[in-house]
């Protein structure tokens, strides 16, 4: 199955937002959508420009509650700034036509190398723009109704 | 046997650090410290084949190397745009303090040591006693559940003043391994620049390197491995090591941006085991002896580097405008000295001119960090409740306190 044929079949909401928005802001769109671990970044004229997930955005928000920190963790927790200045530019984006099964095998190898928890996958169209996401918690679901 | 008395050292700090601070409520510092003792070339040492220390001078070039580089890439520019004036008004006043009380209290009262004429040695400990100890202020803040415009202040300041007192000291050393003001010029400006430059471009290497490496293992070789290549190029080429790895790690941060993390959280995995070195480092050199004979000067020391520091750092503040609850106490907070103020005299060892008397600032510093870690540990706490800011108490398991780190 290719991932425009998997996002008609389970839709979900992609949760975006502007690069110049606060943290505060992002927690609260993701608050308001529990299903969704993600935000993805949108440039002005719609681009997928970054992204920014749940685990990511509670470490900063939440870093007075951690014990200890590093030098650089320091300096972060005191200089929240915006959405843009934390996300993650380099992405796993999952492409229209891509077939569902290659899409784990990237996203474990994406894993290894940048060590951010990645649960929604963005599906992007050739001008990288956002066409949907694909939810690893819809994955698993599928494939336990397969093997059942 | 180099490699055996590391490993006892390792484990033997460790069991300690945490046996002494479980039961003793102390600083995990001092069973540190003590597992040195242990290992010292004249109790176990000796028998151990370890007669002589020359051999941690490698290792503790390196690991303060690492350090370095962490503290070059605590921040990125546009962080320190946002950190604002008054932090760093108030962290230059902070370190030009304690430096210029140290320096000329000991040269005021005519204090020398024997084989050290006395402006090298006020000079040396004027540049060490800028540094702070970031992780033991940490801990009280997180243990208080400190929060206020002083706790923001001081978090952003142990974060920034390592990095002043690293380049104040490696000047120093620059100055100290040339003769004569007139050589001494061209010496400093080419350890300066070299290191900038080098530091610079390895940093871009290094990141565009790792950004290829698909898995963080191999990412931790090629960062290990920049460091310790620039590090004996500094060596080889004669430049700042410790400038050249400080510049390497704001290179990598620069280059890599938002991608960063992955060229620092692998080697701040580290820092806890370089430190466990530095202070059993420290131990192997202590001799009782000589802290009884310079009790005084210890205690000098310890009372210049607080009295400048708190001075200077309410200057700094007040100068920026900063409210009177950071001016009147944020440098009572920073009293900790750790790791780094250990890691710097260790690595006079190493130079040529104190090969005789590194020893006794070894000395010095470590007595001198011992009373910060336990004295200075409750000023931060009596400042920080001065100002209003301790919220109650983070309930910590036995064993598990975490201000004592260094």
């Amino acid at each position: 199955m290719k991932a425009r044929e998997w996002l008609a079949r389970h839709p979900a909401v992609a949760l975006t937002i502007a690069g110049d928005s606060s943290l505060q802001d992002a927690a609260r769109l993701l608050l308001d959508h529990p299903e969704g671990r993600d935000i993805f970044v949108l440039d002005a004229e719609g681009h997928l420009s970054g992204h920014l997930g749940l685990w990511h955005l509670t470490s900063l928000l939440l870093a007075e509650l951690r014990p200890t920190h590093s030098l650089r963790e320091l300096i972060e927790r005191i200089t929240l700034g915006t959405v843009a200045e934390h996300m993650d530019d380099r992405m796993l984006c999952v492409g229209a036509d891509e077939k569902i099964d290659d899409i784990l095998h990237q996203h474990d190898i994406f894993q290894q190398q940048v060590e951010r928890r990645v649960e929604d996958l963005p599906v992007v169209d050739d001008q990288r723009r956002l066409l949907g996401v694909i939810r690893l918690a819809d994955l698993l679901r599928d494939a336990i109704d397969v093997n059942t | 046997m180099g490699i055996l008395l590391i490993g006892l050292l390792l484990i033997t700090g460790l069991t300690l650090g945490v046996l002494v601070s479980h039961f003793f409520r102390v600083p995990r510092v001092v069973g540190y410290i003590f597992a040195g003792i242990l290992f010292a070339p004249e109790f176990l040492g000796g028998p151990l084949g370890a007669e002589t220390t020359e051999w941690t001078r490698p290792l503790v070039a390196v690991a303060l190397g690492i350090i370095a580089y962490l503290i070059g890439g605590a921040a990125t520019v546009a962080q320190l745009r946002h950190l604002g004036w008054v932090i760093v008004s108030a962290t230059l006043g902070k370190v030009g303090g304690s430096f210029v009380a140290v320096l000329l209290g000991f040269l005021l009262l005519g204090l020398t040591v024997p084989g050290l004429p006395g402006w090298i040695l006020a000079l040396l400990l004027a540049a060490i006693s800028t540094t702070t100890a970031p992780a033991a202020i940490v801990a009280i803040i997180h243990q208080y559940r400190a929060r206020g415009p002083l706790t923001t202040a001081l978090l952003g300041m142990v974060a920034l003043d390592d990095a002043l007192a690293l380049v104040i000291f490696s000047l120093v050393l620059a100055t100290l391994e040339t003769t004569g003001f007139n050589a001494a010029i061209p010496t400093v400006i080419w350890e300066i620049a070299a290191a900038l430059g080098f530091g610079m471009l390895g940093g871009l290497v290094i990141e565009r390197t790792a950004r290829r490496l698909p898995e963080q293992e191999l990412q931790l070789v090629a960062l290990l491995g920049g460091i310790i290549l620039l590090t004996g190029l500094a060596e080889a080429w004669h430049f700042s090591p410790l400038l050249a790895a400080m510049t390497l790690g704001f290179s990598a941060r620069l280059f890599g941006g938002a991608h960063s993390e992955p060229l620092f959280r692998p080697l701040e995995r580290l820092q806890e085991v370089v430190f466990v070195l530095f202070f059993t480092f420290a131990g192997l050199h202590l001799e009782l002896a000589v802290i009884r004979d310079h009790a005084g000067l210890i205690v000098l020391y310890f009372l210049l580097r607080a009295g400048g520091q708190i001075i200077g750092a309410m200057i700094g503040a007040r100068f920026a405008g900063a409210p009177r609850v950071i001016s009147h106490n944020i440098g009572l907070v920073m009293l900790p000295q750790g790791g780094v103020a250990i890691g710097m005299s260790l690595l006079l060892t190493g130079v040529a001119r104190l090969e005789d008397s590194a020893t006794l600032i070894i000395n010095i510093i470590t007595a001198s960090t011992l009373l910060t870690e336990t004295l200075g540990a409750l000023g931060t706490r009596f400042g920080l409740a001065r100002a209003g800011e301790i919220g109650g108490t983070t309930e910590i398991p036995r064993g598990e306190e975490r201000d004592e780190g260094p």
